[in-house]
């Protein structure tokens, strides 16, 4: 009843159905590319268009006869694996001092830690493409550099995911663990990580997300082997070529929102294990 | 059972500075900054170098090749001119002077542009003023989306013959990333709303279900909208299916009008997460007491959650904003002629048929310059409303 009352404050009976009717328009409108992507990856036309010219799976089966999916697919998942591997362990290392000491030039830090994330993505992957191609011994283009580039842009993520954990952990936890004759390295082993796992396999889930979706850079830093992004993105550009697309990225939808879900819900669990503390 | 667990926490803030005074953390210098160590080494090397070498590169100090073909030819990659920076930031006379060639949105995004900026340095000192000017510069931020059916004629930006076309195409993407990142304030609004006051306990489930296809392939979503809006898309076939029309509407796809829904699109479900955090910030017995004090519904949301809510919403237009200048994908993969944006003109000085990179560099450094700008002049609304993120 109180709850009741209280949304009657904020919003007249009409207004709040007029406002449901508005989200669940908008809920459609949000899912409906997804939806019709999953429909048309089992189209049996050449071209992704209506008509629908009958279902069939042949495209699916396909997709993973393609050696260059394969090839693509699996250069993608290596590179997001090492970037979200990187990019969490070098923000849990940069997290803790930040959260936890006094560190002479933390505004300036902080501030260079999170300007990638508002650089324009184009203008940073010229910048590698000309660091790679044009800097000091010229180490030239592949994999390994668009793992580097996605290191930096997932450092921020994996940052701002972790600071904050760590910041809200009690410091009187580690302080007892001190008192009680443990050294730093116990203390974080035994006191502090496990209750930050859940940030740490979120941040790291994120960073993945992130690396395996990114095409701008990764476009401009690839040679001969591309990652899974930027075979779309050459593939997308050719109408012809689309039908052949969709089913892998059907699958890949699935698995990134099952990633984001999960991510999620670690997150969430780790939020009720520290409050339940 | 929250307020018992609460309860013994006052006291930490005293003993924290202790703490901090001594050092008593088991941590020493040495370990503070050797922890700090790896990243400030991997910006610096990945970040922070790039940067310098865009700079190297606009100046003429770096080249791509001495004895580059290309370069020779249109003699423009010699050591450092101010040329390059004219032919990047000169305007052409004929927009400015009404009648010549008069290019109203392209104008009036320029000027509005240039209020917002103004309006996010003083906006703390001259809060009432400032949200006027705020609001009237959303209204005119509308108007080239209004103008846009006939839009295509009034944004001549596809004739790249005359001087300042790298200006036009600057603003044009100013403009559309504006118009995008208004519809989507205006949309995520009242989903923010909605989830925040009338959804109850299951509110945060909700929330996940609106951000999670921001976490989804871009790519696949961009081009899913060309399954929806192409010529023998959903709506082209849906109408000529219905008998509405007879030829497929060409607007719909490969033009400015398609970026911008895209962008609008991909950008909505970002930014609902700050817009509902700022709502769960108001407290509700506020909005109570206007109402006992016989306020009108409209009257409460004007005087109170209004000024709660500007910083986040200005965030949220931010959040949508600052990266879409600088699109690069959605306007290649749907933009078309007509829809080119600034990126993929910079973009093109290096990979593509253009391929000056000193120029492009010229190009990379103006659009930092802007962003950094924008970001640091509106970093306090940035932080009031990333606190969630």
């Amino acid at each position: 009843m109180a709850r009741d009352s209280s949304t009657f404050v904020v919003i007249s009976p009409w207004g709040k159905r007029l406002l449901a009717a508005f989200f669940v328009i908008f809920l459609v409108v949000l899912y409906l590319p997804t939806v019709l992507l999953i429909i048309f990856s089992f189209n049996n036309g050449t071209v992704a268009a209506f008509p629908l010219e009958g279902l069939t799976t042949k495209y699916y089966g396909l997709a993973f006869q393609s050696e260059e999916i394969r090839k693509a697919l699996s250069a993608s998942f290596w590179v997001g694996l090492g970037a979200a591997f990187f990019a969490t362990l070098i923000a849990l290392m940069a997290s803790y001092p930040l959260a936890r000491r006094n560190v002479r030039g933390k505004a300036l830090i902080s501030a260079l830690m999170l300007v990638p994330l508002v650089v324009p993505t184009v203008v940073l992957g010229v910048a590698l493409l000309i660091l790679f191609q044009r800097g000091p011994g010229q180490i030239g283009l592949g994999l390994m550099r668009i793992m580097l580039a996605h290191i930096v842009i997932a450092i921020p993520f994996a940052v701002l995911i972790l600071l904050p954990r760590i910041a809200s952990i009690d410091r009187r936890l580690e302080e007892a663990a001190y008192d009680l004759g443990a050294s730093g390295l116990q203390t974080f082993r035994f006191v502090m990580l496990p209750l930050i796992v859940p940030s740490i396999v979120s941040a790291f889930l994120i960073s993945f997300v992130f690396s395996i979706d990114e095409v701008v850079i990764a476009s401009f830093l690839s040679s001969e082997q591309v990652t899974y992004p930027v075979y779309l993105y050459s593939g997308l550009k050719f109408p012809e070529k689309t039908q052949t697309l969709i089913p892998v990225a059907t699958i890949m939808i699935v698995i990134s929102f099952a990633l984001a879900f999960g991510a999620e819900a670690i997150r969430r669990y780790g939020d009720r294990r520290l409050v339940g503390k | 059972m929250a307020t018992i667990a609460e309860t013994p926490t006052p006291p930490a803030p005293k003993r924290r500075r202790s703490r901090r005074e001594t050092r008593n953390d088991g941590g020493s210098a040495v370990s503070t900054y050797g922890l700090l160590a790896p990243m400030l080494i991997v910006l610096g090397i990945l970040f922070l170098a790039p940067l310098y070498y865009i700079f190297l590169f606009s100046v003429g100090l770096k080249r791509f090749s001495p004895t580059d073909a290309l370069a020779s030819l249109n003699g423009e990659l010699n050591a450092f001119s101010t040329e390059l920076w004219t032919k990047l930031i000169s305007v052409d006379v004929t927009v400015l002077i009404p009648g010549l060639n008069f290019d109203v949105p392209v104008l009036v995004v320029g000027i509005v542009f240039v209020v917002l900026l103004i309006t996010a340095v003083t906006a703390g000192r001259i809060p009432e003023y400032g949200s006027w000017i705020v609001g009237v510069a959303f209204v005119l931020l509308l108007a080239p989306f209004l103008t846009f059916p006939a839009g295509n004629n009034l944004l001549r930006l596809v004739e790249f013959s005359s001087e300042g076309q790298y200006m036009r195409l600057f603003f044009k993407s100013v403009s559309m990333a504006m118009t995008s990142s208004v519809v989507a304030v205006l949309i995520a609004i009242p989903v923010a709303y909605f989830l925040a006051f009338c959804v109850g306990k299951s509110k945060y489930t909700w929330l996940l279900i609106v951000i999670a296809p921001f976490l989804t392939s871009y790519l696949l979503r961009v081009f899913a909208w060309k399954v929806i809006l192409g010529d023998q898309g959903l709506i082209n076939s849906g109408l000529t299916t219905i008998g509405l029309i007879d030829e497929p509407l060409t607007f719909l796809i490969y033009s400015q009008f398609t970026v911008i829904i895209v962008l609008t699109y991909a950008w909505v479900p970002f930014i609902c997460l700050p817009i509902f955090l700022s709502f769960e910030t108001i407290d509700r017995r506020l909005l109570e007491a206007a109402m006992d004090l016989g306020a009108t519904r409209m009257q409460a949301f004007r005087k109170i959650s209004l000024p709660i809510i500007a910083p986040g919403i200005v965030a949220a237009f931010l959040f949508v904003f600052i990266p879409s200048i600088g699109e690069y994908i959605t306007p290649t993969l749907v933009g078309g002629t007509q829809g080119t944006m600034y990126g993929q003109s910079l973009a093109n000085q290096f990979v593509g048929g253009a391929f000056n990179w000193q120029f492009g560099s010229v190009m990379s450094l103006f659009l930092l310059g802007i962003v950094l700008l924008l970001t640091f002049t509106t970093s306090r609304f940035l932080r009031a409303g990333g606190g969630g993120l």
